[in-house]
């Protein structure tokens, strides 16, 4: 994948070279991480992206399109391309409301053992925004996606809608409410039950699985030599399990979430924000037995469909002299995630649905150029969890910088 | 095809699309910038150039209520920040008056709640569009 990503960038960057009218964006981002796969057993890597993006206005219509390639410096194995087109549209329903409306595909595309991970999907999501006041917002807003991965364990259909409602106060408070409904339906989420000779699926035969290195050794079962799904779990795997299920079928999980938000202005360069968030599920549960996720990887078994619980957040914004801006926050979650079980070392259930209690810590420091942004960051995550292979605590560290490119016009819109 | 390849003819399509008409008589202009620190008063989603989307203009009051000004943010603004009446903004951009008409600035870069937003660069290319960071709109918003 490399050597076709290095005949690819020149071929972008002709691309994006007459893009005349548009803007071109390039990032660049290396990461530093000493806990990859986010499990007890640490695995350290660093990883370095490119981002190459051009947007189009035409008239109320936007087109966006972009590319991007991470590579594992370690774990050369989790590489990915990246890609996704999008347009969108916004029409004015009158001078204090607007209906938004996006649609767009999107694909990522791993090798080796992680090509179960690769995956197309597509996205429609249509916001209505309105001033009820000058000093408080209504927004709705509705989001629908689909994915189909490379392993169709994955597969899934989602849908997400929103409705939100904020006020503005003199004395620079802003309070904000806001409340989500949420379904996610995987549509083939079980493995044939080995007993009934079918054999797994193919990949599950090659001991590659999902799993960060699980790539050798004996599979929970059904996949004769090979390690396949969470083969390794207790060995350093990644973590991710499926259930076997004869009757095969789809699994849906829903959710109904609230939050409030409190924003309040200290001067004119110091913002401060709290906020939490109390999520249930209301109907289902995970269709996998044991769920797993990667820092930097989108992983398809655990997102915000999974748990149920709440997260509490606090935020200082600084704004410096020079165009520097400085953020820093801390984030506590309290999450269950029904249908997942935590599993002792040995690989047994030990008969509680597993519950994660995290501390996180972020601080972000950047500085603007005239069309170039430089940053860098640090966060520090510690997750206890019911499941001893999730109780872990990593330092991520990572910096980079933004160039962005208008093409054509001269000062203007 | 490889699924790299295939996002090339995007690309050249983007590349081939027209480009926006400039408004005559209406563009940032560096020797007329100023620095406002102002209150909003209303918010409003107009039209302000032929070929482009509705723009946010926010209508706001000079700190001590000494002018009034239209200030034009950006297309995508509406739906990717909240800004409110009452809010209290620090503004930087190119001032446009018009003869009988509240006075123009064309934001270049705006303060507010501790944090800064660069709408333009310092020669006012815009610098709302895309891009990976989802400055566009709300196609990224979402938690996890």
């Amino acid at each position: 994948m490399i050597k076709e990503m290095r005949r690819l960038i020149p071929l972008l960057a002709l691309a994006a070279l007459p893009a005349w009218g548009s803007t071109v964006y390039f990032s660049f981002n290396q990461h530093a991480t000493e806990n990859l796969f986010q499990t007890r057993d640490a695995v350290s890597d660093r990883v370095s992206s490119f981002s190459l993006a051009i947007d189009q206005d035409l008239s109320a219509l936007s087109l966006l399109a972009r590319a991007e390639y991470s590579a594992f410096h370690e774990t050369t194995g989790l590489s990915f391309f990246a890609a996704d087109i999008g347009l969108d549209y916004i029409l004015a329903a009158g001078r204090k409301s607007a209906l938004y409306l996006a649609a767009g595909g999107a694909g990522q595309f791993y090798q080796q053992a992680f090509g179960p991970f690769s995956s197309l999907g597509a996205h429609l999501l249509g916001a209505f925004k309105t001033y009820l006041a000058p000093s408080s917002i209504l927004k709705f807003q509705w989001q629908g996606t689909y994915a189909a991965y490379k392993d169709s364990l994955f597969d899934f259909l989602s849908q997400t809608a929103s409705l939100s409602i904020d006020k503005y106060f003199p004395s620079r408070t802003t309070l904000k409410a806001d409340a989500e409904y949420g379904y996610k339906y995987f549509l083939h989420p079980f493995l044939p039950d080995p007993l009934e000779g079918t054999s797994a699926a193919p990949m599950l035969m090659s001991g590659g699985g999902s799993g960060g290195q699980g790539l050798q050794g004996g599979g929970t079962g059904g996949s004769g030599s090979g390690g396949g799904w969470g083969g390794q779990r207790y060995q350093g795997g990644s973590g991710f399990i499926p259930r076997y299920d004869s009757a095969g079928g789809g699994a849906g999980i829903g959710h109904v979430s609230v939050s409030l938000l409190a924003a309040q202005g200290l001067g004119d360069a110091v913002g401060l924000s709290a906020s939490a968030v109390r999520q249930w599920i209301v109907s289902g549960e995970s269709p996998f037995l044991s769920i797993e996720e990667f820092y930097l990887v989108q992983n398809p078994s655990a997102d915000s469909f999974s748990w149920d619980g709440h997260q509490l957040n606090g935020r200082l914004t600084f704004s410096l002299p020079w165009d520097i801006s400085l953020k820093g926050g801390y984030t506590f979650s309290d999450k269950t995630y029904p249908g997942v079980e935590s599993l002792g070392p040995d690989g047994l259930p030990l008969g509680i649905i597993r519950n994660d209690r995290r501390n996180l810590i972020e601080a972000r420091l950047q500085k603007d150029f005239r069309r170039l942004s430089l940053f860098v960051a640090y966060s520090y995550v510690d997750n206890a969890s019911t499941d001893p292979l999730f109780d872990w605590s990593s330092h991520y560290l990572m910096g980079g910088f933004e160039w962005n490119l208008p093409t054509g016009r001269k000062g203007g819109v | 095809m490889s699924p790299m390849i295939a996002v090339i003819p995007v690309l050249a399509l983007l590349a081939g699309a027209p480009t926006l008409d400039q408004a005559p008589g209406h563009f940032y202009n560096i020797d007329t910038e100023i620095r406002v620190e102002a209150t909003v008063r209303e918010i409003v989603l107009e039209p302000r150039y032929k070929g482009t989307a509705p723009f946010l203009v926010l209508r706001v009051e000079e700190s001590g209520g000494a002018r009034t000004f239209d200030v034009e943010i950006a297309p995508s603004w509406f739906f990717g920040q909240d800004v409110h009446g009452g809010e209290k903004v620090q503004i930087v951009g190119s001032l446009a008056e018009t003869p009988g008409k509240t006075p123009t600035i064309i934001a270049r870069e705006l303060r507010y709640r501790g944090e800064t937003f660069q709408l333009r660069d310092k020669r006012g290319f815009p610098n709302w569009q895309g891009g990976p960071k989802g400055k566009r709109g709300i196609r990224r918003f979402g938690r996890t």
